[in-house]
């Protein structure tokens, strides 16, 4: 069967470009898994988990917007941050939750920056 | 003796200030190496971002955004003007000075309002002794600057563009061409004007359609909406890592040449310390020689 292959790019380096079998992506309103196979796709992706299967092991990353771009069992991520499950730091997150919630005007960036210390803390609470 | 050892103290100093700038260029070497890196892997992100505006407008779709589209009017300007913390790097800021100044000088004869930017202490303290008034001064980018810290400047510069109180932002920044160029230029970033595609087909051999349907989630539109802005983020990343990356090169090479004249004064030095210590001991010996005949007789 066709193998994915997973490209994940940040601005500052490739973090992953390997094979893959399954591939789950959180996109700005949800989850999207991806098998071999998968129609050509740009996605908009939102602030929480990727999972990447291969063989026995899953590889979960934090990601932090961008885009994902499925074509040709190829599925480059391209992100803002990518940062792999065990080394989220807890207390940056907690810390910029806390920040954003004592803020009084409920700009968008205030919800963005909550939705982003949100979804770390209930990663790295789930590892 | 007086002369003699004036001389040898003059070559030992030079020998330390060799030392010293030997050991400036192997620093600034490895740190060149690990720019250069990060660099190449950033070029990464941009090709990407390049295919995929390309794949977006291939799939039909009329790019359209507000941070494409010049303002009715210029009247409020940005320049920043990215140069170094440091100095000993040879013409590296006076280049980019100069370019700043004539683009500065340009811009005010156009627009009426130009707040001026400067990232490096070295062009802040240039633009200060000309009495420029500078706006904002950033010194914490060193040799490493991390998107996050760029992301930051970028955001601000989104924010005061979509509310109308910037119209234009240029960038005076070494551009790093390849390893034995490197060259100050201009840019003008905002408005981003077009935005810059790869060529359909350039990825990899596999592609010879290049009329595939993208399922696009949510809507075309709101994925044009992330990508301007993530565009424009990448690029003025892109410039900060190239001033970064020539810089080490600049004061790479800068290092290099006060090496070898360091190298060639202490030839000179040398034979000329000789000189007066033989003459020396020439003179010492015909006085002894002198005495001892004065003596016999």
């Amino acid at each position: 069967m066709a193998e994915l292959h997973c490209i994940v790019v940040t601005p500052e380096k490739t973090v992953r470009d390997e094979p893959a079998e399954f591939v789950t992506v959180t996109l700005f309103d949800g989850e999207l898994g991806i098998a071999p196979g998968h129609s050509p796709l740009i996605g908009r992706l939102g602030y929480g988990e990727m999972r990447v299967r291969h063989g026995q092991s899953t590889t979960r990353f934090y990601i932090e917007g961008g885009f994902v771009e499925v074509e040709n069992n190829v599925v480059s991520v391209l992100t803002n941050r990518a940062v792999a499950a065990d080394k989220i730091d807890i207390a940056a997150a907690q810390q910029q939750l806390d920040t954003a919630t004592a803020q009084e005007a409920k700009t968008p960036e205030r919800q963005a920056a909550i939705d982003q210390a949100r979804a770390q803390l209930q990663m790295a609470r789930r590892a | 003796m007086a002369k003699a050892r004036a001389l040898d103290r003059r070559r030992k100093s030079i020998r330390s200030i060799r030392k010293i700038t030997r050991t400036m260029e192997l620093i600034s070497t490895a740190r060149f190496r690990k720019a250069m890196d990060r660099a190449v892997a950033a070029s990464a992100y941009t090709k990407r971002i390049m295919s995929l505006v390309g794949h977006l407008s291939t799939a039909g779709l009329e790019v359209h955004h507000p941070l494409l589209e010049p303002h009715a009017e210029t009247s409020r300007a940005g320049l920043l003007v990215i140069s170094a913390n440091r100095g000993l790097c040879g013409g590296y800021n006076s280049s980019i000075m100069r370019q700043g100044f004539a683009q500065y000088k340009l811009l005010k004869a156009d627009v009426p309002n130009v707040s001026l930017e400067i990232v490096g202490k070295r062009g802040i303290s240039a633009f200060r002794f000309r009495k420029y008034e500078i706006a904002e001064r950033f010194t914490h980018f060193e040799d490493k600057p991390t998107f996050a810290e760029v992301e930051v400047l970028a955001n601000r510069y989104l924010e005061l563009y979509r509310t109308g109180k910037l119209d234009r932002l240029d960038v005076v920044y070494t551009k790093f061409e390849s390893l034995g160029r490197q060259r100050a230029v201009v840019e003008t970033l905002l408005p981003l004007g077009q935005l810059e595609s790869a060529p359909a087909g350039t990825k990899g051999g596999s592609r010879e359609d290049s009329h595939v349907q993208y399922e696009l989630l949510p809507t075309a539109a709101s994925i044009v909406d992330e990508v301007v802005p993530a565009s424009f983020k990448v690029k003025l990343f892109k410039c900060f890592l190239d001033a970064a990356v020539s810089e080490q090169i600049a004061r790479r090479v800068a290092m290099k040449n006060a090496t070898e004249n360091a190298g060639e004064m202490i030839g000179s030095l040398s034979i000329a310390y000789n000189r007066a210590r033989q003459s020396q001991i020439t003179g010492e010996l015909l006085e002894i020689i002198g005495g001892a005949e004065a003596l016999n007789k």
